[in-house]
């Protein structure tokens, strides 16, 4: 009796030793967290059903309800056309740096002389894509592919395919630099997914006589779709808090605007948001799909 | 010599280089872009289509933004000071509490992990417009408005960090946490010991992140601190191109690019180094 008692206790304190320690190396994290941003959160959630007013004495709020989603579906329509119209760009954009990363990963991961050099400056990117520096080149131009304009690439374009197809690919060549700066970790995440599969898993398949477009397939492909995953989560968070994202400016100017005001524009960032978490969970889904029985990511 | 680089050169190896290398250029562009606008005369920076070389460089655009910063009245080297200080700190902040979080997201049990990842996964893509006014309010409420706790604290909370990290340790095998713990190491022994070793290239991403991040934001002097000389430098060089009249902001703009480009691509260039090295090195299989 009293040493099942005994073991209950002590099975009971080892419990509370791994859950007490998971706890404190959580707590300063946690603590942060729920401050600047769990709680900030909420509380523009509350916003986006009321309509505020700044006054000469704070804020004043009133409960309105679904009234913000309402005039912004049906009496402003002008934000749904915006919003689908950006989603269909970052649809088309995302498996385009998901394909090009995959593939520069892949050329990266060979041996040749000068690969720590070239892996540098394929990560370089990524100490400009955000922020102020990107903001300060496309303000001069350098976002848009300085030599389209100097050697009229677009008339080139134009003068050898036809109507829609001239537009594609012009859109497309237009967000070439976009596809290129935005791959920087993804290239990284990617090459640090090819260490995860063994050597020796290679030269199984080789003795057994396969092919290296075969051992593509059956080992490198299989292996790196929990990375593909976590890629295409990456990217789809980077796009969609882009600095110069169309969605966003309009939400920053509804924001201080007396008539719309600052639920208004809450109510626009979650409209926004909702739709971007489903995308995830769809990414998602797909991956667990695809990793299921061996672990994967989650 | 040459004989063995002859040896190593097969013809797909060549394609493959010049394939890259051909890249590696137009990811280079943006770069030196920015170091020749940095050097361009008044005429050169107005010109159109913007050319990407410099023709006649001079240091003028640097000599206009010492002239009218020497007017301040605030001392140049206050707001240097205050960013390298408050980027300093958060760098090391943010590591430590992202990893201690990442480890235990990744190798321990405890309750409410799920509801984590989750809460986690959905602040990573928040639009950080929405929640200018709510962290206003907080930061009032905590009176942390004109210290620098105000600049430092709201990144230590940054999801991506801990995101990045929770999927790195995830590749530590288990089974090297727990032979580890077999030999008698406590959880502090392992952290430091094995995982801290371990995720050295996800400290070093991480590192790069949080300094652009940090290093950039002039929201923070803009929203919680009204004293002069507690903002950042970003700030002050953003604050003050606007007031400029005329065309001489669009040179002094040319030149604070450059020169808040630069911070961020040494510690690139001193971090990268040791990213590939670990990574290769690693015991992450």
């Amino acid at each position: 009796m009293n040493s099942i008692k005994e073991r209950r206790r002590s099975y009971l304190q080892f419990r509370w030793k791994e859950y007490g320690v998971g706890y404190l190396f959580m707590l300063p994290w946690l603590i942060g967290f729920v401050l600047f941003v769990a709680f900030p959160i909420g509380s523009s959630l509350y916003n986006s059903f009321n309509k505020i007013l700044i006054t000469s004495d704070g804020f004043q709020y009133k409960w309105v309800g679904l009234e913000n989603y309402r005039q912004m579906l049906v009496v402003n329509n002008a934000y749904p056309i915006i919003l689908i119209s950006y989603f269909q760009e970052m649809i088309a954009i995302i498996p385009l740096i998901l394909v090009f990363s995959f593939f520069v990963a892949l050329m990266l991961n060979q041996k040749f002389p000068g690969r720590g050099l070239m892996r540098a400056i394929f990560f370089l990117p990524v100490i400009f894509a955000t922020g102020q520096v990107l903001m300060e080149l496309f303000v001069q131009g350098a976002g848009e592919l300085p030599f389209m304009k100097e050697y009229n690439i677009n008339a080139f374009v134009e003068q050898f395919f036809y109507g829609g197809l001239a537009t594609t690919i012009i859109n497309v060549l237009s967000k070439a630099v976009i596809i290129l700066w935005y791959s920087g970790v993804q290239i990284l995440i990617f090459i640090a997914g090819f260490q995860t599969i063994p050597k020796s898993l290679y030269e199984a398949i080789r003795v057994d006589g396969a092919s290296p477009w075969e051992s593509f397939w059956k080992i490198t492909f299989p292996g790196m779709v929990p990375f593909i995953g976590l890629n295409a989560i990456f990217t789809i968070v980077d796009l969609f808090t882009f600095p110069f994202n169309p969605v966003m400016e309009i939400v920053g100017r509804n924001m201080f605007e007396p008539s719309t005001g600052y639920g208004y524009a809450s109510a626009m960032a979650w409209l926004y948001f909702g739709i971007i978490l489903l995308l995830l969970g769809i990414v998602l889904g797909i991956t667990y799909r695809a990793t299921k029985g061996n672990g994967g990511i989650r | 010599m040459i004989r063995k680089i002859r040896k190593q050169m097969t013809l797909s190896r060549v394609v493959l280089i010049v394939f890259l290398s051909c890249i590696a250029v137009f990811m280079l562009l943006p770069i030196i872009f920015l170091f020749n606008n940095a050097f361009k005369p008044l005429n050169e920076l107005f010109l159109f289509p913007p050319t990407i070389f410099v023709q006649h460089p001079t240091m003028r655009n640097f000599e206009q933004l010492l002239l009218h910063t020497a007017a301040g009245v605030v001392p140049f080297s206050r707001y240097l000071f205050n960013s390298l200080l408050i980027s300093g700190i958060t760098l090391v902040a943010v590591v430590l509490v992202s990893t201690m979080a990442g480890y235990v997201l990744s190798k321990h049990r405890f309750h409410f992990k799920r509801l984590i990842m989750a809460l986690i996964m959905i602040s990573l893509m928040f639009v950080p417009e929405t929640v200018m006014i709510p962290r206003y309010l907080m930061m009032s409420g905590l009176k942390l408005t004109d210290t620098y706790f105000a600049h430092i604290l709201p990144f230590i909370a940054a999801p991506v960090a801990v995101f990045l990290m929770k999927q790195f340790i995830d590749q530590i095998p288990d089974a090297l946490v727990e032979s580890a713990k077999l030999d008698g190491a406590t959880d502090m022994t392992v952290f430091t010991r094995i995982i801290i070793p371990l995720t050295a290239p996800a400290v070093a991403t991480v590192c790069i992140i949080t300094f652009q991040a940090v290093f950039l934001d002039t929201e923070t002097s803009m929203n919680y601190i009204t004293n002069e000389t507690m903002k950042t430098m970003a700030y002050y060089v953003t604050a003050f191109t606007s007031n400029v009249p005329g065309v001489a902001a669009v040179s002094i703009s040319a030149a604070v690019g450059l020169l808040m480009f630069v911070p961020n691509l040494i510690l690139f260039l001193l971090f990268q180094r040791k990213m590939i090295q670990t990574m290769l090195h690693s015991g992450v299989k």
